[in-house]
């Protein structure tokens, strides 16, 4: 039997910050919210489809298709909460919805949420964290970060290693071995799924599969290396949650699209409580955990501040 | 080997009605579900990476880890769903004049 660990949640009891009657109430789940919220983001997608298909051979295809993509990679919030079983009551539905949203943007289901677990068991621990993002060493390795490359080339790496049964060793830790096999199933489906789709373009001659789905998610997903960065990237390699982890005071429709996961903080504290619950818990931890008010802008002012020197660099600070 | 016997954990009125409720004895911590079924206990720590159980999401049958939603079938402490690969830990539990004891 394992040990009990301090977990976050567990903490926050302890600091008195959380009552047990809080938590159930906010950890009540439903399916309506979510159905609700996946309704309104499908039409979103729909409506900037159809704008690339009116803006069709002309330069303002390319805003477009920016759009698009920013509302697509999206996708990725979607199937993170679905990766907690959250947004959904009906547990299977958090596995279908999740396992769609990860073939949206190549990040197999299953995998993402055994290294998911990792990263929620040693948040922005270096060499323990699988999700971990250094914070960068200079401007350049920052916006080679932000551009997507290295994400892409390590996404279609670990696709294309589990499709031919390969599990690396920093994956064996977190993925238990009566799993590895169903690991490199999905991994052969995804794959089968891509040949499938491509095949089916190229029979159909008609490649709209490159311009409503794959350019507008490689266009797009700087933005979501952005949003994802402000998560945790400036802030120390500690284990206290209270100092690892930024909440970012967004808008409206940025907290729409990202399933309200700009309260990341609140997310790590009690990574139970649905997405819809979160603002809720934002004001119960008001003053508990780091937040940014500027938003996502103000957590890269921090970001590039730390690397040019401007600040003390938050990878410095020891536990 | 020692003897078990019946001993007192929680009065059924401390319980939280349909949910699992945090319980101490000496010096190990116990969650007491409140299921469909009646009253059962396990050992409150998850046999995944050891969170309390009694923080996790319960619906009358399973109780979720709080950590990493593992799922488990709280009236026999079957995993059911990943990362929760190994069974909880039950501990015997019935209801003596109002009271929920173990056996232990």
């Amino acid at each position: 039997m394992a040990e009990e660990v301090l977990t976050p949640i567990s903490q926050a009891m302890k600091d008195g910050v959380l009552t047990r009657k809080d938590l159930k109430e906010l950890m009540t789940r439903s399916n309506g919210p979510g159905l609700l919220h996946l309704l309104i983001f499908i039409l979103c997608y729909c409506v900037t489809g159809l704008l690339i298909l009116l803006t069709q051979g002309s330069l303002w295809m390319i805003p477009a298709m920016f759009l698009h993509g920013i509302i697509l990679v999206h996708h990725f919030s979607l199937q993170h909460e679905c990766c907690h079983y959250t947004p959904f009551k009906t547990r299977w539905l958090n596995e279908i919805i999740g396992t769609y949203c990860g073939f949206v943007l190549v990040i197999p289901n299953k995998f993402f949420r055994y290294e998911h677990c990792n990263h929620h068991t040693y948040t922005q621990i270096l060499g323990k964290d699988p999700e971990l993002i250094e914070l960068p060493i200079s401007l350049w390795k920052y916006l080679w970060y932000v551009s997507s490359i290295p994400y892409w080339k390590a996404k279609f790496s670990e696709l294309f290693n589990h499709t031919l049964g390969r599990i690396s060793d920093i994956e064996k830790e977190f993925i238990p071995p009566e799993e590895r096999s169903s690991v490199i199933l999905e991994a052969r489906l995804y794959s089968l799924g891509y040949v499938i789709i491509i095949l089916a373009s190229w029979y159909g001659d008609w490649w709209g599969v490159i311009w409503y789905w794959w350019l507008p998610v490689f266009i797009g997903e700087p933005v979501m290396r952005a949003i994802r960065m402000a998560e945790h990237v400036g802030r120390p390699n500690i284990t206290d949650m209270k100092q690892n982890t930024r909440t970012s005071l967004v808008s409206l429709p940025m907290r729409f699209l990202c399933w309200n996961m700009n309260y990341h903080a609140e997310h790590h504290y009690a990574s139970s409580i649905p997405f819809h619950a979160l603002p809720k818990l934002h004001k119960k931890l008001e003053g508990f955990v780091h937040v940014e008010s500027r938003g996502y802008w103000g957590a890269h002012f921090d970001i590039i501040s730390q690397i040019l020197g401007f600040k003390p660099r938050s990878d410095n600070i020891k536990n | 080997m020692r003897e078990k016997h019946w001993r007192d954990l929680i009065p059924v009125s401390e319980l939280e009605k349909n949910d699992v409720t945090p319980a101490k004895h000496g010096s190990l911590d116990f969650a007491v579900y409140d299921t469909v079924d009646g009253i059962f206990v396990s050992l409150a720590r998850c046999s995944h990476q050891g969170a309390n159980l009694c923080y996790g999401y319960f619906d009358g049958k399973t109780i979720e880890c709080p950590l990493h939603q593992g799922l488990f079938d709280a009236r026999t402490g079957e995993p059911k769903a990943s990362p929760a690969t190994r069974k909880l830990i039950m501990i015997e539990a019935r209801v003596h004049e109002s009271m929920v004891q173990i056996l232990k």
